[in-house]
């Protein structure tokens, strides 16, 4: 294991803008697979989630001197990667990428249970797909990255109250499409 | 769509706890938790590590560069508008191709023609052209001298037929155009100088 993954956002930030480039590894290692998730959620694409999130790093390495809280590097990522998402968003919205993805399909060997939860998960993708990206970001954040309202403020660039307005609107907006889609 | 019980909402943000909400509330806040769980799930993708740090590896290129790749990369550009701004563009593109705006110039009428002043006062702050046309007002048709070499001009659109006028420099001195060619005595006893305009063919 790696000594230097103990270090701090802060302290691994250092050490990057000091020229030690490959500690950002420990940061791509630290948030990768978050980052990675949310992009996947709000694309809908495999493919698409890993070029957001790729370019999304590389913008973060390169911009890291003007991260101002090292402390909250965290939701400072995701607002980088959660604007490559709507740049991708924008272009499918004008038809110049294609989202569409077929949901994950259970591999014939697989147990009953995966089966299950396999469907399961198609019909809460295609309930959130229903959702605007406004929403469907809101909820993410909120309860998949298990983030605070001052963290999605960070990323989204919204105010508190409007966060939380939003986040009850993607409940109730979800609740209703699961309802319509089962 | 059906509102949330605001007790939901409480729960869920943490604001109350969990087992307050009667039992109808408490499966609703379990659907989405159980959604979330299950969205919450690392999906299988592929690390995008090694290539992160390969590109991070090499220079940034130079923004002369990247302004050459903004050029030459694909951009979707979307153009957001209310529907009521739309007909009224559509309206507006269907009046213009109906209604074409076919000159820019003065508009002429079939008797009126194009008269042009031209006279060379090198020393003069002003030029104004009088005339039967203007009622002998000074100041109401002034000539330019862009140039500022004394050369003054003015175009100006007039009637169809004979008319008299004098220039008048510094706004008090009253000269006949040398240029006219044609003068015509008037009841005090001034030479004015004489234009004929054509009305313009069609």
């Amino acid at each position: 294991m790696d000594s230097r993954s103990d270090l701090s956002d802060p302290e691994v930030v250092a050490r990057v803008l000091n020229g030690e480039q490959e500690a950002f590894g420990i940061l791509i290692r630290r948030y990768e697979p978050g980052l990675l998730r949310y992009a996947a959620r709000m694309l809908s694409s495999r493919d698409l989630a890993e070029d957001a999130v790729a370019e999304g790093l590389v913008r973060a390495y390169r911009h890291l001197a003007s991260c101002r809280d090292p402390s909250r590097l965290r939701p400072w990522l995701y607002r980088i990667v959660a604007n490559r998402c709507k740049s991708y968003l924008a272009r499918r919205d004008a038809g110049d990428v294609s989202l569409e993805e077929a949901p994950p399909l259970a591999d014939p060997v697989d147990n009953e249970a995966a089966v299950e939860q396999a469907e399961q998960m198609a019909l809460v993708q295609r309930a959130l797909a229903t959702l605007s990206a406004e929403k469907r970001e809101a909820f993410i954040l909120k309860h998949v990255e298990g983030m605070s309202y001052e963290e999605m403020a960070v990323v989204t660039g919204e105010r508190v109250p409007a966060l939380k307005m939003r986040v009850h609107r993607a409940r109730e907006a979800l609740l209703q499409a699961l309802e319509e889609h089962q | 769509m059906n509102p949330i019980d605001p007790r939901v909402h409480q729960a869920l943000d943490g604001e109350i706890p969990r087992d307050t909400l009667p039992p109808e509330l408490r499966r609703q806040a379990e659907r989405l938790e159980a959604v979330a769980a299950l969205l919450a799930e690392t999906p299988a993708i592929e690390s995008v590590a090694a290539r992160v740090m390969a590109t991070v590896a090499r220079p940034a290129p130079t923004r002369g560069r990247r302004l050459v790749r903004w050029f030459v990369t694909p951009h979707a550009i979307v153009l957001r508008m209310r529907p009521l701004w739309s007909v009224a563009l559509a309206a507006g593109i269907l009046f213009l191709a109906f209604f074409p705006v076919r000159e820019t110039g003065p508009r002429l009428g079939q008797e009126e023609g194009v008269a042009q002043f031209v006279a060379r006062f090198p020393d003069a702050r002003s030029v104004a052209v009088v005339g039967s046309f203007n009622d002998w007002r000074p100041g109401s048709i002034p000539l330019e001298d862009v140039d500022h070499d004394g050369i003054w001009r003015a175009s100006i659109v007039l009637p169809a037929g004979t008319h008299e006028y004098m220039f008048v420099v510094d706004g008090e001195r009253w000269v006949a155009d040398p240029l006219a060619g044609r003068y015509i005595e008037d009841d005090f006893g001034r030479e004015n100088s004489l234009l004929i305009v054509r009305p313009t063919k069609r």
